[in-house]
């Protein structure tokens, strides 16, 4: 046989292939035999396999020859039948298209791995008619990472191919992630290769200036782009495209990445990855990124506190960005596992040998962590924060005194939580902002034992009550104040009936916590400033009375209590006298700021300074006694000041006081004795004297037992339990300010009236159930009784 | 037409420097590896093509998560040590821990000692042995810098997978045949190329 007759038996389609391919290959693609091969492959379609598997063979052969200008001219018709061909037949052309590209890729010629790949990219963006349920991609994956990793000694190589392997991973990921029945890209065995190669590229990419520098200019590495910021952007596409199963998939090999390459500390890229991450993923999962690196943090619970600080950084400068999105149940979740971390760091039991440095990076994780739950929260709307400020209370450990010093620390680290929290939040209307739940867990941890808590629970106060800046200015206590010094605007009706509702619950708290003996000048002016602000935003003539008896109740504490120190209670006396000025001040009471100023030249002119601000540690004695007659506010000379400002003390008005017996009363009472008795009383002795608890010993009628038997004994009350929880607090509320001093001044143990309050109520409750306010173990977590709403989603 | 008929695909792990890419005769020059590279090696074996695709990865511990991701589908690991080097035989059990976690638990396992040129070795030939024979291993000695071994440790593997290949047959759902390349996966044999 001759080969002319060989060659006229060949089938139609070969000669068409064949005759693409020029004699010299630098001639290129032979134009219109390309066009004649596409029009027959478009009018015969189903002769595209074998063309394609020719066009496989010959490439090949090419490759294995090192005719790589034929291989780049096959792959050339290749892309154009695969633009040209839309017909379903294409599935098999790209079997074999796509077994060429697989083959120059395996080549170890850098030109060909980069040809294929372009090729490959152009593929990646044509739509297939028909999904290709059989096709794997593993090797791509597989080479195309490999690539990224690229360290060819000749830089400008290098370059091309890690930016052909960013490319080509580009190329996987459209081709496979719109269509769940080809290969599943979310699967770890391709995200573990996927997302360390392009952060690799993202950190150790030398910049494009060295690589010039290094090797002479190339056009090709002067491309619009560089490998990091193709890098970065492949990351933005993989991430934008993941769904809500697939978030973790790529975050997980984010986080290994990160740990590999010990690139927690300094976390700027850590940072900048997180940031990208955040800003390019469907913003409705953001949250599943601030989820798993919060797991992340538990699970690098034994890692280093600098690294654990670290990525608590990381997660309070994108914490933010979740907030907006997220909703009920995660924002809990994500203040829970804040919360529970801290709470792990307190807990933490260190190394015997660990030195101090150490223990100082705990302190610094902790800090890292409220600050992210400060950074979380500022982001959330007002009534969120409000929300979580309740969570948070619910979360602090409700205890009196604990012998256990980590339920303390736990304690002041919610607070402090709290505490940063409540920066964020501006306050509008008082009762949005103190739901009574709130209110009372709050003034609750007022009196706790420790000063610390109670000074962390009055900044928070004066966060949530300071809506017109006047905190700064009211810091400490001073005599030396004007009223254009403060800015004031009309109290609101929601305030005043606010402040109605509940001054009795706040005064009572704040008067115990003065009570403490562990107060310091901090803790007096703490109070000295919420009682400032609670003057300045709510009080109006109307509510002002009740304030006034507080202020005498306070004096009266500084006289009478036989275990504050003498120093502790000059504190109280320059509180009282700087708040009186205050409120006559604020509420524009003439004659009462006239007296007040009067009693304050007489301590002036009898040098007895002790009593007026500022206050010290120590103040020193320079007047002639500790109480020089006409020092004190007397209720004589204040009943006049108050009626010649037009408060009628006598006539009981409002709902509130009516049920009430007034302190002024009772405070009349105590006082026509005390004055005399005391002022020429060395205020130590009194601490020891036995005279002064038995003139304050406990009125039997109003003993605790008492107040209980009477309880037990009413018959309507044993029928309705929530009228007789009200009766009790009615009971106590109406027990005189004086006699519960009395019981408590009495009482020998450290506890305070509140706790003997909560013991009584907890005895009640054994039997009958009640749901006391002030039962300290709830059968289920306070936060889903407080927000039934958040736990409906 | 392929002119192969069987591929698998071959790991290179061990410590940093004991010699992964010098073995794989991979192109001198780059330095440590960074990540995984890949090259394509050749074997006739009784007249039969044998591709591999051999992966080398990275020794340094920075990389571990990316080549991790490279064991599962390899049909056989190299784990290799430097005969000259205490520590590289001591990291032994902690590679065989990772390998057992991240691979497919019949992969074919063989244990290199490296560089027996060298005059200070530290592991004597049975030391290695044993250890490969305890932990159910191929061994081998090499120099990779004078061509000693190499090509037979291919060879073996090589011969040793086919045989493995052959004795399974048809068999499609081997779970040794992760898919390698585009084709279908109902092709006879992913060792075994269709032609
Ligand atoms: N004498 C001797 N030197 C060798 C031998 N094999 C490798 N080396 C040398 O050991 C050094 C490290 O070899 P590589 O092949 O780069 O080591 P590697 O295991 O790939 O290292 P990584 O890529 O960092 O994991 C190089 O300097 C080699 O020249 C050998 O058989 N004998
Ligand atoms: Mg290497």
């Amino acid at each position: 046989m001759c080969v002319g007759c060989l060659s006229r038996m060949r089938p139609r389609y070969k000669r068409l292939v064949d005759n693409i391919f020029p004699s010299v290959p630098q001639d290129g693609l032979v134009k219109n035999n390309m066009e004649k091969l596409t029009f027959y492959a478009l009018s015969s379609p189903e002769k595209l396999d074998r063309i394609g598997e020719y066009l496989f063979q010959k490439a090949s052969r090419d490759i294995s020859r090192k005719r790589n200008e034929f291989v780049m001219i096959a792959m050339e018709a290749m892309d154009q039948l695969l633009v040209a061909c839309h017909a379903q037949t294409l599935n098999l052309f790209v079997e074999s298209y796509l077994r060429i590209v697989q083959k120059l890729l395996e080549s170890s010629e850098p030109s060909l791995q980069i040809l294929a790949t372009q090729s490959f990219v152009r593929f990646s963006n044509i739509e297939e008619d028909t999904p290709s349920y059989h096709r794997r991609y593993d090797f791509f994956v597989s080479k195309f990472s490999s690539m990224c990793h690229n360290n060819n000694p000749n830089l400008v190589t290098m370059e091309m191919i890690r930016m052909a392997g960013i490319k080509g991973i580009q190329g996987v990921i459209r081709k496979t992630v719109s269509d769940d029945l080809v290969e599943n890209i979310w699967e770890p065995v391709h995200m573990d290769k996927i997302v360390p190669s392009l952060l690799f590229n993202m950190h150790t990419m030398k910049s494009k200036t060295d690589i010039v520098v290094e090797s002479g200019i190339s056009e090709e590495v002067n491309d619009k782009t560089d490998s990091f910021s193709l890098a970065e952007s492949c990351l933005r596409e993989l991430i934008g495209r993941a769904s809500f199963g697939h978030v973790k998939s790529v975050i997980r090999p984010v986080l290994k990445h990160l740990d590999a390459h010990h690139m927690w500390v300094p976390n700027v890229f850590a940072t900048q990855c997180f940031r990208i991450l955040m800003f390019s993923i469907q913003s409705q999962y953001s949250y599943a990124v601030v989820e798993t690196l919060m797991t992340h943090l538990d699970e690098n619970g034994n890692a280093s506190p600098k690294i654990r600080t670290s990525i608590a950084d990381v997660l309070s400068k994108i914490i933010a960005i979740a907030a907006n999105e997220s909703v009920g149940p995660t924002v809990l979740e994500i203040i829970n596992s804040l919360l529970t971390n801290l709470r792990t760091s307190v807990t933490r039991r260190p190394p015997s040998n660990i030195g101090l440095s150490e223990s100082d990076g705990e302190n610094e994780y902790r800090e890292a962590l409220i600050h992210a739950l400060g950074e979380f929260a500022a982001h959330l709307p007002d009534y969120q924060k409000i929300e979580i400020m309740m969570f948070i209370m619910s979360k602090v450990p409700q205890f009196k005194s604990s012998n256990n010093p980590n339920d303390l620390h736990v304690q002041r680290m919610c607070l402090k939580s709290l505490l940063m929290v409540s920066t964020k939040y501006s306050s509008v209307q008082m009762n949005a902002t103190f739901p009574q739940s709130f209110l009372d867990l709050l003034l609750k941890t007022l009196t706790a034992s420790e000063d610390e808590i109670r000074f962390i629970v009055l900044r928070i106060l004066h966060t949530l009550l300071d809506r017109h800046n006047n905190a700064p200015k009211l810091s400490k206590a001073t005599v030396n104040i004007t009223k254009s010094e403060i800015n004031l605007e009309k109290c609101s009706r929601s305030d005043t009936i606010f402040i109605r509702k509940h001054a009795q619950d706040i005064y009572v708290s704040i008067y115990e916590s003065l009570e403490m003996t562990n107060n310091t000048v901090e803790n007096v002016e703490a109070v000295y400033t919420t009682l400032a602000l609670i003057c300045i935003e709510l009080l109006s003539e109307e509510t002002v009375l009740d304030f006034i008896r507080l202020i005498l109740s306070i004096q009266e504490l500084a006289i009478t209590n036989a275990v504050l120190s003498t120093q502790q209670k000059f504190h109280l006396h320059g509180l009282v006298i700087s708040i009186m000025l205050l409120v006559a001040i604020v509420t524009d009471l003439h004659p009462l700021k006239d007296y007040v100023e009067k009693v304050i030249e007489q301590r002036k002119l009898l040098s007895a300074t002790h009593l007026l601000p500022e206050l010290s540690i120590h103040n020193e004695v320079k007047s002639a006694s500790l109480l020089p007659a006409g020092v004190l506010i007397e209720e004589p000379e204040l009943t006049e000041a108050l009626k010649a400002s037009g408060i009628d003390i006598t006539t009981e008005t409002g709902p509130v006081l009516a049920h009430r017996r007034s302190w002024v009363e009772n405070t009349n009472m105590s006082m026509k004795g005390s004055f005399t008795d005391l002022s020429n009383l060395d205020l130590d002795s009194v601490n020891s004297t036995p005279a002064m608890q038995r003139r304050f010993s406990p009125n039997e009628d109003l003993s605790f037992e008492a107040m209980k038997r009477s309880l037990m004994d009413n018959p309507v009350v044993r029928v309705e339990q929530n009228t007789r929880q009200t009766q009790l607090c009615d009971m106590f509320r109406n027990t005189s300010f004086q006699d519960l001093v009395a019981i408590s001044t009495a009482s020998k143990d450290e506890e305070s009236l509140h706790s003997k309050i909560t013991d009584v109520f907890n005895k009640v409750d054994i039997s009958n159930k009640l749901s006391a306010v002030e039962t300290t173990n709830q059968p289920i977590p306070i936060y889903e009784t407080l927000f039934p709403e958040l736990f409906a989603f | 037409m392929e002119d192969y008929k069987f591929l698998f695909k071959v790991v290179l792990v061990g410590n940093a420097g004991v010699g992964k890419t010098c073995l794989g005769m991979f192109p001198p020059g780059q330095g440590a590896t960074i990540g995984v590279d890949f090259m394509i090696k050749t074997i006739e074996i009784d007249n039969e093509k044998v591709k591999l695709q051999i992966w080398d990865t990275a020794g340094q511990e920075r990389f571990r998560s990316i080549t991790q991701s490279y064991y599962r589908s390899a049909h056989a690991l190299i784990l290799i040590y430097d005969i000259t080097s205490q520590p590289t035989f001591d990291c032994l059990n902690d590679w065989l821990r990772e390998i057992d976690e991240y691979a497919n638990n019949r992969v074919l396992r063989v244990l290199v000692g490296n560089k027996i040129d060298k005059e200070d070795r530290e592991i004597p030939s049975h030391v290695g042995q044993d250890f490969a024979q305890r932990h159910d291993m191929r061994y081998l000695e090499t120099s990779a810098k004078q061509a000693d071994n190499v090509e037979k440790l291919f060879v073996q593997i090589a011969s040793e997978l086919m045989e493995q290949a052959k004795s399974k047959g048809i068999s499609s759902d081997s779970p040794q045949s992760l898919p390698f390349n585009t084709r279908t996966s109902k092709s006879i044999n992913d060792y075994c190329c269709n032609r």
